[in-house]
């Protein structure tokens, strides 16, 4: 199984780069190469998106995981930061991995994530507290998709799955 | 022995800094000031990512000074030189009120 992990590890950091959901991995352009060439067209985007956080643990995984806020308001084309922090509150050191989704599904494939801690093992120690950053990117093409008519909401959830724990 | 060793274990004593696409953790606490900043800005702004823009390039600017993450131009990661004169604004705001 570890080694599963280890080699999935780099599929899931190109994953992540790209457009982050599942499905269609689109690798035409990198989200830095579509917000440099947005920024030189001068897009100009007038939509308030609501981005909200859920955080979930897999049965068994014994750290606290919550969104540290609850919502951020964000225009598409702007980039916007966003934390979760997660605790661990066994007496053990804990490795855990994520995964997350977004919905509603059709506006997944413009939700980008620039940077974050899906996919990459993460070990805490016996009551560590830790930040947990994702730095996103909703594509300005979001706006002008008929298909997004409506859609005003993203919810962005997360799942924290025990991979392995120190026995010391 | 843990799967975790290998990757996320000994990141944050690591001094290289991590490749693109990927937060290490901040296991040191490093950038915690420039975090809570933030956040306590989102929850005095009704949460708009907008208004609280110039404190999210600190975060990330702190984090790319202590190797928590690779460095970038600012520019790639969608920060023009408005937020800049955002933050400018801000801070005469406040000195004016304050």
């Amino acid at each position: 199984m570890v080694g599963c992990t280890y080699a999935a590890v780099p599929l899931y950091r190109r994953f992540c780069q790209a457009t982050g959901y599942g499905g269609t991995v689109q690798r035409r352009e990198t989200v830095e190469e579509k917000i440099l060439r947005h920024a030189q067209d001068g897009t100009v985007t007038n939509r308030e998106i609501v981005v909200r956080f859920n955080a979930d643990v897999s049965d068994g995984m014994p750290w606290k995981f919550i969104p540290t806020q609850r919502e951020v308001r964000v225009k598409p084309g702007e980039s916007a930061l966003a934390f979760y922090t997660a605790e661990n509150l066994s007496s053990a050191p804990i490795t855990g991995m994520s995964t997350y989704n977004v919905t509603p599904m059709k506006a997944a494939v413009y939700f980008n994530k620039i940077q974050c801690f899906c996919f990459e093992e993460q070990r805490l120690l016996p009551g560590e507290q830790i930040d947990m950053p994702v730095f996103f990117y909703i594509d300005p093409e979001f706006e002008t998709d008929p298909r997004m008519d409506g859609i005003n909401d993203i919810i962005l959830s997360y799942t924290f799955f025990k991979i392995a724990e120190d026995k010391s | 022995m843990s799967a975790g060793g290998a990757f996320g274990g000994n990141r944050g004593a690591r001094p290289v800094p991590p490749e693109k696409g990927v937060f290490p953790l901040d296991h040191m606490h490093l950038c915690d000031q420039e975090k809570k900043e933030y956040i306590s800005c989102l929850k005095t702004s009704g949460h708009k990512s907008e208004i609280c823009r110039h404190l999210s390039k600190k975060y990330l600017e702190c984090r790319m000074e202590k190797n928590l993450m690779a460095k970038q131009d600012m520019s790639e990661l969608g920060f023009t030189t408005d937020d800049k004169s955002q933050e400018s604004k801000m801070k005469i705001q406040n000195e004016m009120e304050g």
